[in-house]
């Protein structure tokens, strides 16, 4: 199984694209790049990266462990692209994918879920791309320019 | 020259206090040890009353929630209990957003906790003397 296609050439080119094999170790270095970019463009605060780091996190944890099964011979992709005031971060797997409306909502000591919970609450817009096995998450630019959703 | 623990745990009365020190930040690659330093004690201290500090901690992910949770049904399981001190603003909101506001007692800060935590525990005794009163009588 390959990993997505890319997206297609009417849409700008990414401003960040990394591919690392399936492995927890692994991923440290692609999340600071892709918090780096981010911070560098403005969509995130570098003072504090917090909920963008989260959101990062919890997607490309989802993808290793629940898409990819931890097989180190599969890659997980991020992507980042601009498209006026809008962000989109795509986390591509190569597992068989999922219906994000079917992941419940974690209902306190619950077992499953939380990551996807923290990414709905956290980012202006989540779905998941079933045609490129990816999970998409909007950062909508905002007027004060603090990025992802601040919690005042 | 020997590594600093990752969880360095201290008694004061009845609780043991907990104080995460090697990482201020938990994530998915550091969440595994500090899920064995908890079960670690919830194993070896049975009924153990537990009270977690976590200033130094300014990040964590929700790998660690599960972590939590593991030990907490462990020491509950022994009539033991995990509470949580000194999250902040952030830290505290991944726990409301996830409904574990609700599952754990969360205090502001570590010396708060200990009083409060030792003042439920009495509080806690005296109601089973009272119960052990009425079954007498």
């Amino acid at each position: 199984m390959t990993i997505g296609n890319r997206i297609d050439s009417s849409v700008s080119a990414p401003f960040y694209s990394i591919e690392f094999p399936s492995s927890i170790e692994a991923m440290r270095a692609p999340l600071d790049g892709a918090i780096a970019a981010l911070t560098a463009r403005g969509w995130v605060d570098k003072d504090h990266p917090f909920y963008a780091r989260l959101c990062l996190e919890e997607a490309v944890v989802n993808a290793i462990t629940h898409g990819n099964q931890c097989d180190e011979r599969r890659v997980v992709r991020v992507e980042m692209i601009e498209e006026n005031d809008f962000c989109t971060i795509l986390v591509y797997d190569q597992g068989p994918g999922f219906v994000l409306e079917q992941v419940p909502f974690p209902n306190g000591a619950a077992q499953r879920g939380r990551g996807i919970c923290l990414i709905r609450h956290c980012m202006d817009e989540v779905s998941y791309d079933t045609e490129r096995n990816c999970l998409v998450m909007k950062i909508r630019r905002k007027t004060h320019n603090k990025g992802v959703r601040d919690h005042e | 020259m020997s590594e600093k623990p990752f969880i360095s745990f201290e008694q004061h009365g009845s609780i043991t206090l907990g104080r995460v020190e090697r990482a201020t930040v938990l994530d998915a690659q550091n969440v595994a040890e500090f899920g064995r330093c908890l079960m670690t004690l919830a194993e070896q201290s049975p009924g153990a009353q537990v009270l977690l500090d976590f200033s130094q901690v300014g990040y964590l992910s929700s790998a660690v929630l599960n972590e939590l949770l593991g030990a907490h049904r462990a020491l509950l399981a022994t009539n033991g209990n995990l509470r949580l001190s000194s999250l902040n603003e952030d830290i505290l909101k991944v726990f409301e957003i996830t409904n574990l506001d609700k599952v754990f007692v969360i205090y502001d800060s570590w010396k708060d906790g200990l009083k409060k935590y030792q003042r439920s525990l009495e509080l806690e005794a005296q109601d089973r003397s009272w119960e052990e009163i009425g079954k007498d009588s």
